[in-house]
């Protein structure tokens, strides 16, 4: 049953990542718009940072599809996630009016089509998934439990 | 030996085989975290390489790229004044002021629609117009500066009197937002194609010689109230491309709406 809800976590967290890096990754010159927007980073480092964050997300999802290091990725989710949300938060209380660019998009939006508390919560609950994966990272048809699978060891009652 | 000092010797033999097969499982899990964490870390890390290449090597396809030249029919009068370039003559009764950014993808939507009527009313001696390069987008292209850069060649293509074909170009070869803009030497390379031969060009391009007024120029044109435009949603803003004729915006959402002008003018 638990290890269920695993599964349910992990493919769930697997398909945000796998989804969201791909949209990005598609439109690589929007990705710098919409990383250029959060007006955050200096200069240098945006193209850097726009080439980098899809295809992380990318190997995150496929990581977390194929169950490999579970509890590792999930950490590693929660960390970029947070760092996604203070993004938007950060751009939220100085009143930058952007599209967080979170699933393709991004840039400079009119002030009225802001959608900063849905885009945190949305996070948040993605924030959930991974949190339930680092608490118990056990799942079904996972890398982890075929590589950590108890060996039989002659003598074992 | 008694047999109760057996049983404590085989049950201590027993407890020591146990520890041993405790151990070496650990061991063998200990050694699968370790790889799992390494698999983890090599997937990510070579991710994140492969994006950053494919990445370059995407917006990279620009570099070095000849700007094609577009050709513009007509000779065209045309002055610099400050930041600004006049084209078209003097006594021409309508003088319409065209707000843009080379990188603007609306800019280069309205020079391909309407390019071709403004220059037939500048021959004509109808209407002169005032070309405003402006640096709203300045941060969009990767690196950026590709609209200060190419607002400052465009001003240099006036003095040497080459403008139109070199704005012209510009446009029809327009980058992408977000992706690398045509740099200093490619800029150069299309003002010697449309037929600069001074060095004064390449010099004022690699130097930024207007770079300080077109962007003073552009502080006062974003602030001014009288062409802050309607974005909807109650939002107001300055935009480009922006149209104006004596200091008012000029609406461009009938597609008749530089003949208007010019009637009303008459």
């Amino acid at each position: 049953m638990l290890d269920g809800i695993g599964t349910v976590a992990r493919l769930g967290l697997a398909a945000v990542w796998i989804v969201s890096g791909a949209i990005k990754a598609a439109d690589l010159n929007q990705a710098y718009i919409a990383v250029q927007a959060y007006d955050l980073l200096p200069k240098g480092s945006v193209s850097l940072v726009a080439a980098a964050v899809p295809f992380l997300e990318l190997a995150l999802g496929v990581l977390l599809v194929v169950g490999l290091g579970t509890r590792l990725v999930a950490v590693l989710s929660v960390v970029v996630l947070i760092g996604f949300i203070i993004a938007i938060s950060q751009a939220w209380a100085r009143g930058l009016t952007i599209d967080c660019g979170c699933f393709g998009g991004g840039g400079q939006v009119a002030a009225g089509q802001t959608a900063y508390p849905e885009e945190i919560a949305r996070d948040i609950g993605f924030l959930v998934l991974a949190g339930w994966l680092i608490v118990r990272p056990r799942s079904l048809l996972s890398m982890d439990s075929w590589l950590t699978r108890r060996p039989a060891v002659v003598g074992e009652d | 030996m008694g047999g109760a000092e057996r049983n404590a010797k085989k049950r201590r033999q027993e407890l020591a085989a146990q520890r041993a097969v405790a151990a070496a499982r650990k061991k063998k899990s200990d050694r699968n975290k370790i790889i799992i964490t390494a698999a983890v870390v090599v997937v990510i890390a070579a991710a994140v390489v492969a994006g950053v290449l494919i990445t370059n090597s995407q917006k990279n396809e620009a570099a070095g790229v000849q700007i094609p030249v577009k050709t513009v029919s007509a000779n065209l009068e045309t002055k610099r004044d400050g930041a600004t370039v006049l084209v078209g003559k003097d006594t021409a009764k309508v003088t319409l002021d065209v707000y843009e950014d080379f990188l603007c993808p609306a800019c280069r939507q309205f020079e391909d629609a309407y390019a071709g009527q403004i220059e037939k009313k500048i021959e004509d001696g109808t209407v002169r117009v005032r070309y405003h390069m402006l640096t709203l987008l300045n941060d969009r292209s990767d690196p950026p500066g590709y609209s200060l850069d190419s607002a400052n060649a465009a001003l240099l293509a006036a003095d040497a009197g080459k403008f139109a074909a070199f704005h012209a170009s510009l446009f029809a070869a327009q980058p992408e937002e977000g992706a690398r803009g045509y740099d200093k030497n490619q800029l150069i390379k299309l003002g010697q194609d449309v037929g600069i031969t001074s060095p004064d060009f390449a010099n004022g391009v690699t130097n930024g010689t207007y770079n300080q007024i077109i962007e003073e120029a552009y502080q006062k044109v974003s602030t001014d109230p009288a062409l802050q435009q309607d974005f909807g949603n109650g939002q107001r803003g300055f935009g480009t491309p922006t149209l104006a004729v004596n200091g008012k915006i000029v609406d461009t959402q009938d597609p008749k709406w530089l003949d208007t002008l010019v009637s009303q003018a008459g």
